[in-house]
């Protein structure tokens, strides 16, 4: 019983990683019906632009969770930036002459870019992030969890908090609705579709971004990093279904437990077996994923 | 005027250099960016010093200078392949040595020994490297290695957790590569050869980032040490993840938890780590002293990133001029008989080469040779100081 309760507790954590990833897919989804297949590299380069902040505050005398903090509005500055060079260069073109491929083309061919970019900065070997919360782990009932794993699970919850509240609250955020209703329609209404869209992409690669030094002190920063969480993040996405705020939550649960359960109970050879199969599932039985409202496209 | 003048010379002084026909063109092949670039770039590092003395000394063959053709390989197997071909074509190389990885070695030695060119791999492991071109199939073998194979390694892992400390429930975590893989299957073998089987033998994939599972599943199977098969980050998370569990048990695996990405990841956690060291950055020599000085002079640091990769590089080139100066031709087929059958003692930092190789034997370290390192500190220091004491410090391949 206490090792279930473990393996789930580690399987929430890395859950809620791929759940922060998912939401950006979901975010540029609903603008605009696309993804930015660099999802994983916005992460990458998120935490290791992080990571030159944080050692840059450190080496100004700041303590490890003051520095950290005082980074996070500088990379999430940083992600709303990179998402809308994203959308700029490979997105809004695409749209413009409706091109049904033409954007995952591109957006792939950014997140390439972005990693030899990486490669060439920051080098290829992964470095150490510092931990901006104590490293031992603290024993809570049955299960040892350390501090930054908590931290995870309530900042990815945060972050989507604030996002969803901006979008149903703010006048920005209702254009944002509006667009992910009814682009045409908006457009009508006088909302600037296009600069929503940009919009949606910045917010995507800010979650990424966030992301990415969420988990960070748990793992290593590095060029490659990005590449398995994006992958990971889209099997979410598919599984939860792309319309659903809730979805994506269940989704990274539901895969990041499945794959600490099977490491145990089956073989850690099959680790990432479970996950892709339930991914081939809902694609056979509920295309739209779990969560998903079934849309009908008008040709 | 006169500045420029000079700055021609030493223009056409280099251009020369570089292409003077009577010089002996070597070449070196490794990841010199990338995940095993501490390594690569520490054998590169040790290669130029030993070229640098032994041009300095006079060169080799009465005065011809050796020329090094570096190339990075970024441990990719379709790249080591093209620099093969191209050190051997265009470059003509006379010798080659490097490589880091087993799978770029495999996929690149074969050209090599097509053409009949020697290599010396001085960093791979891999058990099947030095054995791939054996005669009486081939007509020659031409790979060599001046580094401790998996067999060894494995070997003296099972040896130390089992016999010399004790343990009886030993888990086995290696990572899904070829190295670790092949690793496991050594280490499978080595504990079986002692009656033990392991209590849980876990994977995991090359960048994952939670190990919880692996880890937990080793605890609970009543495991006693930890025996590792992987490369310095994954390494790292194995000890991070113990630390989070709340559960230490001594980790004993190969030479690469020596790497500094391992050491510096897992900080405190990474104490007590153990593996098979040939040479440890201590002066226990007086030819190992020389070598920690000059190394820290030449590159401006005071931790080597790699100091296996580093001495075993230097010696592999003492090896080969050795080799050259004695077939009195830069030819690889005479070069090759030379190593054979070296009548000259090379004086290493590893060890003292005393007839290293023969026509069935192209390994030039064996099982007694390396001892076990720990780190501590973030250094990696001697596990049993006793192994490096006295007459003990210079370990010397027994004469078969």
């Amino acid at each position: 019983m206490d090792i279930l309760a473990q393996l789930v507790v580690s399987g929430i954590t890395v859950g809620m990683i791929y759940a922060v990833i998912a939401f950006g897919y979901q975010l540029t989804f609903a603008t605009s019906e696309t993804l930015n297949f660099g999802q994983g590299e916005a992460l990458m380069v998120g935490a290791l632009v992080g990571l030159t902040t944080i050692n840059f505050l450190i080496g100004l005398n700041l303590g490890t969770l003051s520095a950290y903090l005082l980074m996070l509005p500088v990379i999430m500055a940083f992600g709303l930036l990179q998402g809308s060079i994203v959308e700029f260069l490979g997105v809004r073109k695409a749209i413009a002459i409706k091109s049904e491929a033409g954007w995952i083309m591109a957006t792939i061919a950014i997140g390439i870019i972005i990693k030899n970019l990486a490669e060439n900065i920051w080098g290829r070997d992964a470095l150490k992030f510092p931990s901006p919360l104590a490293e031992a782990s603290l024993q809570i009932g049955p299960v040892r969890i350390q501090p930054m794993e908590i931290a995870i699970v309530v900042g990815a919850l945060l972050l989507m908090l604030a996002v969803e509240l901006f979008n149903r609250r703010s006048i920005y955020g209702k254009a944002v609705v509006a667009t992910a209703n009814d682009r045409d329609a908006a457009g009508l209404m006088g909302i600037n579709t296009k600069s929503v869209i940009t919009f949606s992409y910045a917010l995507s690669s800010m979650a990424a971004a966030f992301a990415g030094v969420l988990v960070a002190p748990i793992t290593l920063t590095g060029a490659s990093m990005g590449a398995v969480l994006g992958l990971k993040a889209f099997a979410v996405a598919i599984i939860g279904g792309l319309s659903s705020g809730i979805g994506l939550i269940v989704g990274g649960l539901i895969l990041g437990i499945t794959e600490n359960l099977t490491g145990y109970y089956i073989s850690s050879g099959y680790k990432d077996v479970p996950g892709l199969v339930l991914l081939l599932l809902v694609l056979s039985l509920k295309p739209s994923g779990l969560f998903g409202k079934a849309t009908i496209k008008k040709v | 005027m006169n500045k420029w003048i000079v700055g021609a010379a030493a223009m056409a002084a280099l251009w020369t250099g570089a292409a003077n026909a009577q010089d002996v063109k070597i070449g070196v092949s490794g990841p010199f960016t990338g995940g095993s670039a501490s390594m690569g770039v520490s054998m590169r590092d040790g290669v130029k010093l030993a070229v640098d003395e032994i041009n300095k000394a006079g060169g080799v063959l009465g005065g011809k200078k050796i020329v090094l053709i570096e190339r990075d390989d970024e441990a990719k197997n379709e790249l080591g392949v093209q620099i093969a071909q191209e050190l051997i074509n265009k470059e003509q190389v006379s010798a080659t040595v490097g490589f880091i990885n087993t799978g770029v070695s495999l996929a690149s030695q074969r050209f090599y020994q097509e053409a009949e060119i020697p290599v010396i791999n001085n960093v791979s492991t891999g058990t099947l490297i030095a054995k791939q071109f054996l005669p009486p199939d081939h007509k020659a073998n031409y790979i060599f290695r001046t580094s401790a194979n998996d067999a060894i390694q494995s070997g003296m892992i099972a040896q130390e957790a089992i016999t010399r400390q004790g343990f009886k429930k030993p888990a086995i975590l290696a990572d899904s590569t070829n190295y670790g893989q092949l690793g496991r299957e050594d280490l499978t073998k080595a504990l079986a050869a002692m009656d033990v089987k392991p209590v849980a033998v876990e994977k995991f994939n090359i960048g994952d980032t939670d190990m919880t599972a692996q880890v937990l599943k080793a605890k609970e199977a009543g495991a006693d040490v930890i025996l590792t098969y992987a490369i310095g980050p994954e390494l790292a998370q194995i000890a991070n993840a113990m630390a989070k569990l709340g559960w230490k048990v001594p980790m004993i695996g190969s030479w690469t938890l020596s790497m500094a990405t391992f050491i510096d990841t897992a900080g405190a956690n990474g104490d007590g780590a153990m593996m098979p060291q040939v040479f440890i950055q201590l002066p226990t020599t007086p030819k190992r002293k020389a070598f920690i000085e000059a190394y820290q002079a030449a590159y401006k640091v005071d931790r080597m990133p790699s100091p296996v990769s580093a001495a075993q590089g230097y010696d592999s080139i003492y090896l080969l001029a050795a080799a050259i100066n004695q077939a009195k031709s830069a030819e690889g087929k005479k070069i090759r008989e030379a190593l054979e059958n070296l009548q000259t003692k090379v004086e290493g930092i590893v060890t003292t080469y005393d007839k290293p190789f023969s026509a069935t034997d192209h390994e030039a370290i064996t099982a007694n040779i390396p001892v076990f390192g720990l780190v501590k500190g973030g250094r990696v220091v001697p596990a049993h100081p006793e192994d490096l004491e006295g007459d003990t410090a210079l370990r010397i391949k027994p004469k078969s």
